[in-house]
């Protein structure tokens, strides 16, 4: 039996009334909106709204409405099959804190989904 | 002829999804849950309302109604379908019991999630759709 993933450092995303995660080293920088960004509100078919942007080393950025950092060691719970394709093969698993789950998306591919999807997710 | 045969005498578990009552093969259907909130998984489609956690598995809702082009069920219940590639968890506004399925049982549609289900089948007095577990989940497999 394979190890359970885990994940050391997490930022924890507000979105709309969704919740997303990255693990922190997926994420350079946190800067402020502008309108290079995809909201990742376009991932819940909600408009777009940007408070804070997270930039990847080669700078992807998605923009996400309140974060918290949490720089605990948590466990990756793998996806359902009937969920891993979401959001363009991002989904990496989900993290349970907080009480509640999230799902954990790899940033880079993440921000490649969002671009896809285009119209009203594009820009601040 | 034999096909047919076996399948009335397998057993079901049926339950309501908004005004369509459904059949899964008891075999399959692990238990019925009330479900806590979800999570909404990014990019999925409306008709997977969220994943929960029960029992170290997060577990994909599937509201049955919105699958076949209907309104939400709005339930809170749902029957856990288990099956050897993982569970999934079916809205469930009422459920009826374990019984058996009589009918033809012939796909209901040429495409879509029609033909993974089955009818005219009765149960009782009711009207039901008999799910093919397997086929539903290689269907929602492709879709999300």
């Amino acid at each position: 039996m394979l190890p359970a993933a885990r994940v050391e450092g997490t930022l924890l995303c507000h979105v709309g009334r969704h919740r997303l995660a990255f693990a922190a080293s997926d994420v350079a920088s946190i800067a402020a909106p502008d309108a290079a960004c995809v909201s990742a509100r376009g991932a819940f078919r909600e408009s777009a709204s940007v408070q804070r942007v997270l930039v990847t080393a080669t700078g992807e950025a998605v923009g996400v409405d309140g974060l918290e950092i949490d720089a605990e060691v948590l466990s990756v719970l793998p996806p359902s099959p009937l969920v891993a394709r979401a959001s363009g093969g991002s989904l990496r698993g989900f993290v349970l804190t907080r009480g509640v789950l999230w799902p954990l998306v790899h940033l880079t591919g993440f921000e490649r989904y969002l671009r896809g999807l285009g119209g009203d997710g594009e820009g601040a | 002829m034999a096909a047919l045969e076996s399948e009335t005498r397998q057993s079901y578990l049926v339950f309501a999804c908004g005004s369509s009552w459904y059949a899964v093969p008891a075999e399959a259907a692990a238990e019925v849950v009330t479900f806590p909130e979800l999570t909404r998984v990014p990019g999925s489609p409306p008709h997977l309302l969220g994943v929960f956690a029960h029992r170290g598995e997060v577990i994909p809702v599937v509201d049955m109604s919105l699958l076949v082009g209907g309104v939400t069920a709005g339930s809170r219940r749902a029957v856990l379908v288990r099956l050897p590639r993982g569970t999934l968890a079916l809205t469930a506004s009422s459920v009826a019991g374990v019984s058996p399925v009589q009918g033809p049982l012939e796909p209901l549609g040429p495409t879509g999630v029609h033909v993974h289900l089955r009818g005219p089948g009765k149960s009782g007095t009711r009207d039901v759709a008999v799910i093919d577990p397997e086929g539903l989940f290689d269907h929602l497999s492709q879709g999300a």
